[in-house]
């Protein structure tokens, strides 16, 4: 292979230096097409920690055959490149040809299990993009393979010493992927993956989910509308209708009217609260929602099938209330002052309210519940975050996502099992999209 | 020669601040990499930590910048915070805000969320007294203050004291302007208006 990219196999300095050059591109393409291909294929399985600890676990077994401890066989298709494309093919298509295949690392031989590794690791994180990059550079290890050698008086001398090298570099691969393993076992512990979900065009917020169903509003220029995205099925759409509550087959919604609740799967109306309220949530047979007048706004908690309701909090015109949640007989809600902003929890059972979190420096905002959990937006100094803790809980909260560029806020949110929803909300440009996030 | 000096060093100790995010492996190298070159002042002031301490005219290489919502931290008389750029109130977020302390866009109006509603205010607070206790645990009052002529006006530096003696830099603290028993914790800094 090697001996390909001397003047001898070239014909003179200045082809060599093509060749060379065109195999570089192509084994740096090939290579970075594979990560992407790898990553794509990861968005399309479930991900999150499990597939991060399964990759770790691969890491450790290539680790331990690398270092002679396992011997294993691994995945092989020990083809060369086909020595007779230099004589049937002009030099740009075969250098190409040759970079492109030994790039891609499926179609050679791999003596160590490394490349094994970062496939899993690519099809892991699913990011094709993050994926593709990673992946130039094992193309830029096998570019230089050939040109660092083709450089030497004696190129094979340079291969051989190389091989006699062998258990050295089986050492250091070995340590190298015990390191990874270790970091990958680490990192679920404080991360979290967030995807932007792709909802068409329009702007996407206020999202809410119940049984793995999704709602949320969806902005046309001054058109509004909820539309709820089942799992499988075409997705229910109701005009005039934002900030959607959902709660298995019952939807809440806000319209001109006021709050309306239906059942999503046939349209039947259910209950109607008529005034100006808004921001409804809904755990049936509760309904919170912010109703306002001219002295301020009032959270105001009611019970559909007693007709009992109250008041809950209130503020003055100055004053933030919003986005309650309603979630395992706990009403959620955040509260904006003149000088501090808190989230609030409220047992519907007890009636024992509690502060979740309180800062005079910052804003916390829409938060969202589910039986366990709670998350929340925690925006201060220009830069926001959604923050998640467990329910009763004194430890600090968890960062799951955040937004450092002072121009994208992150908005309302929602939360089921472990994966959190929020609206990402692009001030510049008005453009709002949601993000899952699982943890 | 020594001045020259001074804001050469402290452009590129700037320069390499702004570059950097709080935890930036490689920014921390770089200054090391400038101690072991005897650039020891400039290392100082490329940590990350310190970087918004270094912008007051005749005020450098000493005590850091007391938490703002912009990096710098411009106060009006009561000690609330103002934008840098204009002198315009703004709220904890750094969003502009009226005389009522309600968000608005450049020119007065009312910001409106996605769903064009206004937007909910946040809250306003006094940098001293209400930002310091609550990200560093310490209590924090305003006390000394100090002048300077900047950009052909008066600028007031203002010490933000606490009796806790290590300051936001991460070393020892000074006395400073401070009544007995308290030390520069972080300064702010005040535009008079008036011309010098």
């Amino acid at each position: 292979m090697i001996e390909s990219f001397t003047p001898a196999g070239c014909g003179s300095r200045r082809r060599r230096r093509l060749a060379l050059a065109l195999f570089s591109l192509g084994a740096l393409l090939s290579a970075a097409a594979l990560g992407a291909v790898l990553g794509l294929l990861g968005t399309l399985l479930p991900g999150g920690r499990a597939a991060l600890a399964a990759v770790a676990v691969l890491a450790l077994l290539a680790a331990a055959r690398e270092a002679g401890l396992l011997p294993f066989p691994l995945p092989q298709a020990r083809r060369q490149v086909p020595d007779s494309w230099r004589g049937s093919l002009p030099l740009p298509a075969w250098s190409f040809g040759y970079g492109a295949g030994l790039g891609a690392g499926i179609f050679t031989y791999q003596p160590v299990a490394t490349f094994w590794v970062a496939c899993a690791g690519a099809v892991a994180i699913g990011r094709p993009a993050v994926s593709a990059a990673c992946f130039a550079f094992y193309g830029a290890g096998r570019a230089l393979m050939a040109a660092l050698p083709s450089r030497a008086a004696s190129p094979a001398g340079v291969v051989e010493r190389l091989g006699r090298s062998t258990l050295a570099l089986r050492r250091a691969n070995a340590a190298a992927l015990t390191a990874l393993a270790g970091l990958l076992l680490l990192v679920p512990a404080g991360g979290a993956e967030a995807t932007t979900l792709s909802l068409g065009p329009g702007r996407q917020l206020d999202p809410s989910v119940s049984n793995g169903v999704l709602a949320h509003s969806q902005r046309e220029g001054t058109a509004t509308s909820v539309v709820v995205r089942p799992a499988s099925g075409e997705p229910v759409v109701f005009e005039g209708a934002e900030s959607p509550s959902l709660h298995g087959d019952l939807l809440a919604y806000a319209d001109a009217q006021g709050i309306r609740v239906v059942r999503w799967t046939t349209g039947e109306e259910i209950a109607r609260a008529p005034g100006r309220l808004s921001k409804p949530a809904l755990e049936w047979p509760y309904l919170a929602f912010v109703a306002e007048d001219s002295r301020g706004k009032r959270l105001v908690l009611s019970n559909l099938e007693t007709g009992e309701h109250g008041a809950i909090a209130s503020v003055g015109l100055r004053g933030g209330l919003g986005r309650p949640a309603l979630a395992g007989g706990r009403l959620a809600w955040h509260v904006t002052l003149a000088r501090s902003s808190s989230i609030m929890l409220l047992d519907l059972a007890s009636r024992r309210r509690t502060v979740v979190e309180r800062t005079r420096i910052g804003s916390l905002s829409h938060p969202a519940l589910s039986p366990t959990h709670i998350v929340w937006v925690d925006a201060r100094s220009g830069r926001s975050r959604v923050l998640l803790r467990e329910l009763g809980s004194s430890r600090a909260p968890r960062t799951l996502v955040e937004s450092r560029a002072r121009g994208t806020v992150l908005w309302t949110t929602a939360l089921e099992g472990s994966t959190a929803y929020v609206a990402r909300w692009q001030q510049p440009t008005g453009l709002v999209t949601l993000q899952q996030i699982r943890f | 020669m020594l001045p020259d000096l001074d804001r050469a060093a402290d452009g590129l100790a700037r320069g390499l601040a702004a570059s950097m995010t709080r935890r930036s492996l490689l920014g921390r190298l770089g200054a090391w990499m400038l101690v072991a070159t005897g650039g020891a002042a400039v290392a100082a002031a490329a940590r990350p930590e310190d970087a918004r301490g270094f912008h007051f005219c005749g005020h450098i290489w000493t005590t850091g910048s007391c938490p703002s919502p912009y990096e710098l931290p411009r106060i009006d008389a009561k000690g609330y915070p103002l934008r840098p750029a204009d002198g315009r109130p703004i709220d904890n977020l750094g969003r502009l805000v009226s005389p009522a302390g309600l968000p608005v866009d450049e020119r007065g109006q009312r910001l409106l969320d996605p769903d064009g509603r206004a937007l909910d205010p946040a809250p306003r607070t006094k940098i001293c007294e209400d930002w310091v206790p609550e990200r560093f645990g310490i209590e924090a009052v305003t006390q000394g203050v100090w002048y300077r002529c900047c950009n052909r006006q008066i600028r007031k530096l203002v010490d933000c004291c606490s009796t806790h003696r290590i300051r936001v830099n991460g070393d020892r603290a000074l006395v400073g302007y401070c009544y007995r028993g308290r030390y520069v914790f972080c300064v702010m800094y005040y535009e008079t208006g008036m011309p010098c």
